[in-house]
């Protein structure tokens, strides 16, 4: 089973990265997992360059394979100005749009004030939707103030049991195929 | 092997100069690029078709018919021929006609156009393109191989009793080539009818190629038109050449540094590692493009694009020069080397006629033997 972490954390340490460890961990308690690291701030130049050149750079390729491949995501940005930050959005914006189709995702944010929360429901659910991925219903938002309160924990172990739930229980890659040439003449007919 | 060049038609500013051609003079330019590929020995000149500024080929067979009268052995093609937006039945006709023009030096590569507003300014869906595809082609066969169709579908008013005027040169319709950069479905269609099988590469890496190029070798086997190897493949390229390499780098910077299809992203050096762009000697171009064989196979045309970037057309003649004097000559050796003899070339109007009449000849005799 192969469990791939997206951070769009910017600085090193990066509590962002912290908060994708601490998810990725709690799944792979629950259910045995590969899992494979992605910080978006290493391809942040691959990313831009595919907007103008219409193609990833190798190493961009190789995360854009992770993921499509990935049984499971997990997904975590910084907010930025009220939103995910561009450069999570802009891999996303780069990944194809069938990439995501049907795959388990965890949604997960950090910012400076629990005041920007909802980001996880106005900003990440939708964008996660709109790929047809299945987003599990807890996201996980950590403010700076949670990481020495209560109550980060208990999240972060639900949305870890909700995305190990919803992992398939077999690894079946689907390879892409191709629809025969005379179903595609006869859809046209048909229809 | 066929070796050839292919134009988008953009107008481009020369960077170093800052100085625009006029659409007249580009038109001009792109007319004597042709001449100049015949000149020098290429096999094919193909060109783009645009319906929106900054392009200027918006009616490719005008400017082949203009091109075939001023040459005698160039293969005159598109790249591409939009089959979304255009109607089949004129495109039927309009390469009809430029067949008894040309004396059948004409082919065609279908693409679908990606360019979003042309759609609607034709009528039509882009949400569609790949059904228009699927269904125009269908029709645009049909009336080159047959006198009379009656028609009915989706994306065109119906045909009674149709015939489209002028029949196929010697009843052999024109070969077609099918573009695609990334879909299967292109690819699957190609396969299906036994047509060539165009990648154009040029902003792709090598790997995605290979897959496009497999998928559709695979499926001309499927379908039963012989073995893998010996399915239809053409590619694109591009390059810029200078005897030496530096000067040739030192060169082209500015204007791949500017151009709007290769500026303001990746570096030149990343470009051209990850692309078949090659900055560098003839030498170079020579290898760059043999190592296009271990990629996709041994395949049967190979187009260049040359006039890019907004380079000024004496440079572009200068580089037509190289490439028909000193790469095409070694591409045809090295490219022959090796090559299985059951590895057929690219259908030309002469063996496809060859190919009819060949199998008419066998129904005859067979005819003759069952009367017997």
């Amino acid at each position: 089973m192969k469990l791939v972490v997206v951070s769009a954390g910017l600085s090193v340490p990066s509590s962002t990265r912290l908060l994708a460890d601490r998810l990725a961990a709690a799944v792979a308690d629950r259910t045995p997992v590969d899992i494979e690291v992605i910080e978006l701030r290493d391809l942040a130049v691959e990313i831009a360059h595919q907007f103008t050149s219409g193609f990833p750079g190798k190493a961009l390729a190789a995360a854009q394979d992770a993921v499509t491949g990935a049984d499971g995501l997990i997904v975590v940005t910084p907010v930025f100005s009220a939103s995910y930050s561009g450069l999570f959005k802009s891999f996303f914006d780069v990944l194809d749009k069938d990439a995501l189709t049907g795959k388990p995702v965890l949604i997960a944010a950090t910012g400076g004030t629990a005041r920007h929360s909802l980001v996880l429901d106005h900003a990440l659910r939708p964008l996660f939707s709109y790929l047809r991925a299945v987003v599990v219903p807890t996201g996980v938002y950590a403010a700076s103030e949670d990481w020495g309160a209560e109550g980060l924990p208990e999240r972060i172990e639900r949305a870890a049991q909700e995305l190990a739930a919803l992992l398939p229980k077999t690894e079946h890659r689907k390879e892409p195929g191709v629809v025969p040439f005379a179903e595609q003449l006869a859809a046209l007919r048909a229809s | 092997m066929q070796f050839g060049i292919f134009t988008v038609g953009d107008v481009t500013t020369d960077p170093t100069t800052g100085r625009t051609p006029t659409e007249r003079e580009r038109i001009k330019a792109m007319v004597a690029i042709a001449l100049k590929a015949e000149e020098v020995g290429l096999d094919v000149f193909a060109t783009g078709e645009h319906h929106n500024p900054p392009f200027v080929p918006s009616s490719p067979t005008t400017m082949l018919g203009y091109v075939a009268a001023r040459t005698e052995n160039l293969i005159l093609s598109t790249s591409t021929t939009l089959i979304t937006t255009n109607d089949p039945v004129k495109i039927a006709e309009d390469f009809a006609m430029l067949q008894h023009l040309a004396d059948g030096r004409v082919d065609l590569m279908t693409g679908r156009g990606n360019t979003g507003p042309v759609y609607p300014w034709f009528g039509k869906d882009i949400r569609r393109g790949i059904d228009l595809a699927i269904e125009n082609y269908a029709l645009l066969r049909r009336l080159w191989h047959e006198d009379v169709v009656d028609w009915e579908g989706k994306f065109r008013t119906p045909l009674q009793g149709f015939t489209a005027t002028p029949r196929p040169l010697d009843g052999v319709a024109p070969f077609v080539w099918h573009g695609s950069i990334r879909s299967p479905e292109i690819a699957e269609q190609a396969a299906y009818y036994g047509d060539g099988f165009f990648h154009n590469n040029i902003f792709w890496p090598a790997e995605h190629t290979k897959r496009m190029v497999d998928l559709y070798r695979a499926r001309y086997a499927h379908y039963g038109h012989g073995t893998p190897e010996q399915a239809i493949v053409g590619l694109g390229g591009q390059a810029f050449m200078r005897k030496n390499s530096q000067d040739a780098v030192r060169e082209f910077r500015p204007y791949f540094d500017n151009a709007p299809v290769y500026g303001h992203g990746p570096s030149l050096e990343d470009f051209t590692e990850q692309t078949p762009l090659t900055v560098g000697s003839p030498q170079q171009v020579i290898e760059r493009t043999l190592a296009f064989r271990e990629t996709v196979g041994d395949y049967q045309r190979q187009l260049f694009l040359m006039d890019h970037a907004g380079l000024p057309l004496k440079t572009v003649l200068e580089q037509l020069d190289l490439l028909g004097e000193e790469v095409v000559p070694v591409l045809r050796e090295e490219f022959a080397k090796g090559r299985p003899a059951d590895v057929p070339d690219a259908p030309t109007h002469r063996s496809l006629l060859a190919a009819k009449e060949a199998h008419e000849k066998q129904d005859k005799h067979e005819k003759q033997e069952s009367a017997v």
